[in-house]
């Protein structure tokens, strides 16, 4: 027995003056990212939780909780059953999870939570390996319409997720009728899918630019367009689509979603929270160095861009026939 | 030389002192939360990252505190393998199958130094490879697609068959149903959930570490409760308090091998270290000729694994820097936390931020002299445990994994699952099937469909794509030889046990 | 004969597994669908079981009927603890769980109490202080 206290001591001792060198932990707010660590919910709630707690918005610091499945249906799931009252949880979302609500993947509709700000957006691309045959985006194009067989497309969503359906916009307006010929194989991550394409194993990719930025800047892939309406700061020799005559945009936005019940003030108060830190020099610094173009939209204005959202997700999503 | 000197910036940066003392305290808490059932190195990882945040660190103090935590995690994790019979972590699982039957013999602190030792042997070789090789081993990692990987999970499996258990058919029954486990959750590709009867809950699959305590951790209780505790006391006399020198001298064989197998799996994306120690400790199994002593308390079924596993965490770290793909859960948080302050892994992260790779390197190499000399003073220590009546120590044990569990997911269905867990664990442990390949089938399972679907979806439906790059020829040519080496064993065995009936060992 | 029941039990399982899989239909985009790889380890699991239940290839020694009940015990303190979790608060629960299974595990009572009111605050102090990861002292019945 005596040993046994020996180590439990030792251990308790170490660990306590490891905790006892932090301030004191009055973690009261949470933030979900829905995903596995690393990539875009996790980075949101990862830097709203660092500036929230540098600018002293928060009392003490945010948890940060990674809750991955199902893109975001399993922290859907939960918030709606278990905690749709609570005031001090905020959930990372994005147009991937306005899609995947809009296609009725989600166990609850979108009205069951409360749509909190938007704080920029990441902007999709289309790349091709640096060594690749397609020169620009006219080739590519071409291909799809003639001989999409002959093309393996790859990204990091699912077959149907916003990866996806970027890639078919501009399919479609390349004139592919059928757009089931063309492959797709889904990544868990946009780097998983750039470095398999740099491997040869898939063609093309189709994913957000802020991930991959490294890639970029190495050299190591070519990118062929990007889904912005203007050129990317960061990137402003890479042209749009549109300016090459592909009438295609995509972004994806990065906000966070809070309760369905929870109380108008509440729900008030992390709306000005976010816009305080949305105009913070931290904020603007951190988007762009991440590859985000910050974009502010808050509360009720939010509320319905959302809504319209999901209904031109639906729409898309019928005409290329994903869901009925 | 440019290594060299690039190395020597990284020690400048690895000795100051805030560094040095970060480094110390990482792994301490890592070996103890390593140690622990139910909290593993993604834990021990995600639970100092706050901590990071709450002081300010810049990211090269933050990453070399985490990786401390994340070397000491999985030199923790064998110590509760070898003295309880219960994994620290998902990687010891392979520690179990011979550390525990050599504590059972009294030799804990051989097992214990052995093991020891054969981590530090394995997260040298790792980090060696890391500053030699990195930006050159991610270059080639590249090369593995979808249907390599499959043929390597394949291969691992193959690999299961032999590991343990007298009856093969019930070893691979074990790997079935936790492939089948695997399924349960929504499918990634698709956005269906599969087998999870509307339950939230499991919408994201069986959480590996919640299946691992229960069917190791409860299912022991439920075996040591078999026993009147007057039958279970005093069946174990410990033979020394202080490990044998030499033992651990012959299974420097083993702990090679085992390394740069194990390094091998751990810079494959997705593969990670408990493949890393699968394969160290089956193809040891194999290589020594020793089959039948192997899961009796074979030494090098501690040292192969254990190198394996470290060296393939260390293995992890070369995709997760060089080209920001994690290799493992617990890379993947590091990641996070990188990204989260502002420092983007990928191809140029060793150019534009040598000080940060290379002070890392550095802190690496400090941690496993840190961790060794930690490691083995506390051996005689840890032997004492197996002094504590069991009426006493393992409440206290089940006790620990259930907050482990707990205090992570803040789940009272995890904890129920857990109880299942481990009532189906007692049964088939009664009925002789090995839990070992249940829970590889279970860590495998998903990234082997997942590939498997992914190079299907290449080649648009055209089988012939499994066999068509180099790699997974031969892969499949190993998969091929392994099994009949195995079989060739087995008859030689068998043939040996009749001509020699008396020198059979007692099984 | 235990043998042969666990394995038709596995057997209807793996066989409800398979044929729920194949309700799975492949949708638009993933060639080989979300069916096929339950399937191809479903039905293995399925001839292995059957195998058991033809040549189950020894007996379970299955233990006493009293250290079965204290198995059954066991478990049930278990999934006890589970559930009074949350009511209870956490020193509380760990207190009665610690406490119980050494009772059951053949421990002088008094003495797994003392251990048991010993070691529910460490531990809550480790977790909740050490570790920094939340666990009430107080449950949702105080």
């Amino acid at each position: 027995m005596n040993t046994r206290k020996v180590t439990a001591l030792l251990a308790g001792a170490a660990l306590s003056a490891l905790a006892s060198l932090a301030p004191a932990s009055a973690q009261t707010t949470e933030c979900i990212a829905p995903s596995a660590p690393g990539g875009g919910w996790d980075f949101t709630c990862r830097t709203i939780a660092r500036i929230l707690s540098d600018l002293d918005l928060i009392d003490g610091n945010m948890q940060v909780t990674n809750m991955p499945g199902g893109v975001g249906a399993v922290t859907y799931a939960m918030v709606d059953g278990e905690r749709p009252e609570d005031e001090n949880l905020i959930v990372a979302t994005s147009t991937v999870g306005v899609t995947q609500i809009a296609q009725g993947r989600y166990p609850a509709p979108l009205d069951a939570m409360r749509y909190i700000a938007m704080l920029g957006a990441d902007v999709g691309l289309i790349a091709v390996n640096a060594d690749s045959e397609i020169d620009d985006l006219a080739e590519l194009t071409e291909i799809m319409a003639n001989d999409p067989g002959s093309i393996v497309t790859a990204g990091s969503s699912g077959a149907g997720g916003w990866d996806h359906i970027r890639l078919l916009l501009v399919a479609r307006e390349a004139g592919l009728e059928d757009l089931s010929a063309l492959r797709w194989v889904q990544f868990d991550a946009g780097t998983d899918a750039v470095t398999q394409m740099m491997g040869n194993q898939v063609d093309v990719v189709s994913t957000d630019i802020g991930e991959i930025a490294g890639f970029v800047e190495s050299g190591d892939i070519r990118v062929l367009a990007v889904l912005s309406d203007e050129p990317v700061p960061a990137f402003p020799d890479i042209p749009t689509a549109v300016s090459q005559g592909v009438d295609v945009t995509g972004y994806n936005w990065r906000g966070v979603y809070t309760g369905g019940d929870v109380s108008d003030e509440a729900y008030q108060a992390w709306v000005d929270r976010l816009e305080t830190l949305y105009q913070s020099e931290e904020w603007q610094e951190a988007a762009e160095e991440s590859g985000l173009l910050p974009i502010w939209r808050g509360g009720d204005e939010f509320t319905q861009y959302v809504q319209d959202q999901e209904e031109a997700m639906a729409e898309i999503s019928r005409e290329i026939g994903i869901i009925e | 030389m440019e290594t060299l000197s690039a190395l020597a910036g990284g020690f400048a940066v690895a000795l100051t002192p805030l560094n040095l003392t970060l480094l110390l305290l990482g792994c301490f808490a890592g070996t103890l939360i390593g140690a622990l059932p139910g909290l593993g190195p993604v834990n021990g990882v995600a639970i100092l990252i706050p901590l990071t945040f709450a002081f300010g660190f810049d990211a090269t103090s933050s990453l070399i505190l985490l990786s401390a935590v994340y070397f000491g995690c999985m030199y923790g994790g064998r110590i509760s393998s070898i003295l309880l019979n219960i994994p620290g972590d998902e990687p010891a699982i392979m520690t179990t199958l011979d550390g525990f039957p050599m504590a059972q013999q009294g030799r804990a602190a051989d097992a214990l130094a052995i093991s020891g030792v054969a981590s530090f042997v394995g997260a040298t070789v790792s980090v060696i490879g890391l500053t030699l090789f990195a930006p050159l081993l991610a270059r080639a990692a590249i090369y593995f697609g979808p249907a390599d990987y499959f043929a390597l999970y394949v291969l691992a499996f193959a690999t299961i068959g032999g590991i343990a258990g007298v009856d093969p058919r019930k070893t691979l029954l074990s790997a079935a149903l936790g492939l089948m486990i695997a399924c349960i959750g929504i499918d990634p590709i698709t956005g269906i959930p599969r087998f999870t009867a509307g339950n939230y809950h499991i919408y994201d699959g069986v959480d590996p570490i919640v299946a691992l305590v229960g069917l190791f951790a409860i299912s022991e209780i439920l075996v040591l409760l078999e026993k009147r505790g007057k039958e279970r006391a005093a069946t174990i006399r410990v033979q020394s308090w202080l490990p044998d020198f030499r033992a651990i001298w012959s299974t420097r064989g083993a702990m090679t091998r085992g390394s740069l197998v194990g390094f091998v799996a751990g810079v494959l994306p997705g593969a990670g270290a408990s493949l890393g120690a699968v394969m160290s400790y089956a193809m040891e199994k194999q290589v020594s000729g020793g089959g039948g002593t192997f899961g009796t308390g074979d030494p090098r079924g501690v040292a192969a694994p254990e190198a394996g596993n470290n060296a393939a965490s260390g293995g992890a770290l070369i995709p997760m820097l060089s080209l920001g793909v994690p290799g493992s859960g617990t890379t993947a948080v590091m990641l996070a936390m990188l990204v989260s302050l502002n420092v983007q892994p990928g191809p140029l992260l060793f150019a534009q931020q040598p000080e940060l790779v290379w002070g890392l390197v550095a802190s690496l190499y400090l941690a496993n002299i840190a961790l060794l000399v930690l490691n083995l003073p506390l051996i005689g220590l840890f032997t004492r445990l197996m002094m504590v009546p069991t009426w006493a120590l393992m409440p206290i044990v089940a006790a620990v994994s259930f907050v482990g569990v707990f205090s992570i997911s803040n789940s009272i269905f995890d904890l129920e699952l857990m109880i299942m867990f481990g009532a189906l664990g007692y049964v088939l442990r009664k009925l002789g099937v090995s839990l070992v390949p249940l829970v590889l089938g279970l860590l495998l399972g998903g990234d082997m469909e997942r590939n498997l679907r992914r190079a299907m979806s290449i080649s648009d439906g055209d089988w012939g794509i499994l066999l068509s790059s180099w790699i997974s020829v031969v892969l499949y040519t190993f998969t091929a030889l392994f099994l009949a080496l195995s079989v060739w064993l087995a008859i030689r065995d068998q043939r040996r046990a009749k001509l020699f009936p008396e020198n059979r060992t007692s099984k | 004969m235990t043998t042969r029941l666990l394995g038709a039990v596995i057997f209807v399982i793996a066989a409800l597994f398979v044929s729920g899989a194949t309700s799975y239909d492949a949708p638009f985009g993933d060639v080989l669908g979300p069916a096929v790889f339950p399937i191809i380890v479903g039905i293995p699991a399925m001839i292995l079981s059957a195998s058991l239940v033809v040549w189950p290839g020894g007996e379970v020694a299955w233990p006493r009927p009293e250290r079965l009940a204290r198995q059954g015990a066991s478990l049930a303190v278990l999934l006890g603890y589970a559930w009074l979790l949350r009511p209870l608060g956490f020193p509380l629960a760990t207190f009665l769980l610690l406490a119980l299974l050494g009772i059951i595990l053949d421990g002088p009572a008094w003495k797994s109490a003392a251990i048991a009111a010993l070691i529910a605050p460490g531990l809550w102090a480790l977790f909740d202080k050490g570790l920094g990861l939340p666990l009430d002292v107080l449950g949702t019945w105080f």
